[in-house]
């Protein structure tokens, strides 16, 4: 009996291997790239009640292009004032010219022009980059939420809710 | 013995089974090329194409942007291809995920011979079935003269890799 047992472990793990060999479709050659908002991930956090650190962390082996980041905030009345960016590396572009990207760490301090104490705010950040092996993925967005400090308060802890959508 | 017979029965049985089943997930599985070829997009003068005009051509249909680097660099090699196996019914189709005035004039600069289409997001959507679940660039599907998908890949072409490809559906 325990050998029947044994065979039949043999014959589900056969079994199952048989299957999942014939789900997955032979035809495509895949790569096994990160998905974007893992090969960029976005986070922010307050600073203060009236500051907001945006960070990308960008994946070994990944890339952001500078000029295609771009912040947001909602409720737009909540304004936000982006400073330049760090410059980033320079990389000529057969097509565009010089070009410049980031790899690590990408942070900014980002400026409220109008945080009400207690309002729940909205960070969207757009970006789009490629991979080293020979991916680009179309421009992301990603969103964290992060609660403003009441007033006389200090900043409460962030609500990170990355989602992803199309620009065009 | 008669554990030994009845164990052969049962793994035939379960392996016939798994046989069934597994030609059943991969008819299902399998990617259908009706809604890529119901694409109709507009060329960079903004007149529509439809893909299906190229039914009966081994089709390479080919997704990229000229903000993707990548895929401009395998572009060249899809010219040369063009203009070798074209005589032979071979056809690529470039969906730019683009605006029109890019498209256009990389399109000049590299003297495409072939069409540039303008694709948005929906034309991108197409592919996750077909095996781009991140909707990445570049990414292409090889149809046969049927308009059966053969083959989909999403990253660039080795070199020879896509003629070696194209030759056997030729």
């Amino acid at each position: 009996m325990r050998s029947l047992k044994g065979h039949g472990r043999v014959l589900v793990a056969g079994v199952a291997a048989a299957l999942l060999s014939f789900a997955s479709w032979p035809l495509t050659a895949q790569v096994d790239p990160l998905p974007p908002e893992k090969a960029f991930r976005f986070s922010a956090r307050l600073v203060d009640a009236g500051t907001v650190e945006a960070r990308f962390v960008i994946a070994d082996g990944y890339y952001l292009y500078r000029d295609r980041i771009h912040f947001a905030i909602e409720p737009a009345a909540a304004g936000l004032s982006v400073p330049p960016l760090p410059e980033g590396t320079i990389k000529q572009d057969q097509f565009f010219g010089p070009v410049e990207t980031y790899r690590g760490d990408v942070v900014v301090r980002l400026a409220l022009k109008n945080p009400k104490p207690g309002e729940m705010i909205v960070i969207a950040a757009e970006s789009q980059g490629c991979a080293d092996i020979g991916l680009c993925y179309p421009p992301t967005v990603q969103h964290v939420a992060l609660a403003l400090p009441e007033a006389g308060k200090g900043p409460a802890a962030p609500n990170a809710a990355p989602s992803r959508a199309w620009f065009n | 013995m008669h554990r030994v017979r009845l164990l052969i029965m049962l793994t035939a049985g379960l392996l016939a089974l798994a046989l069934g089943i597994g030609v059943a997930v991969w008819y299902r599985s399998a990617p259908d090329a009706t809604a890529l070829l119901a694409l109709s997009l507009p060329d960079t003068h903004g007149v529509e194409q439809p893909l299906a005009q190229w039914r009966g051509k081994v089709l390479v249909v080919n997704y990229w942007a000229t903000w993707c680097g990548p895929c401009r660099e395998e572009m060249p090699e899809f010219v040369r291809a063009q203009r070798d196996l074209g005589p032979q019914g071979v056809q690529f189709v470039g969906i730019a995920v683009d605006k029109p005035e890019p498209v256009a004039q990389f399109s000049k600069e590299l003297e495409l011979n072939y069409p540039a289409l303008i694709g948005g997001n929906d034309a991108v959507e197409l592919t996750r079935p077909l095996g781009n679940h991140l909707a990445a660039l570049p990414f292409t599907v090889i149809l046969d003269r049927e308009g059966h998908i053969v083959y989909a890949q999403m990253g660039p072409f080795k070199s020879e890799q896509l003629r070696s490809i194209i030759g056997k559906i030729i």
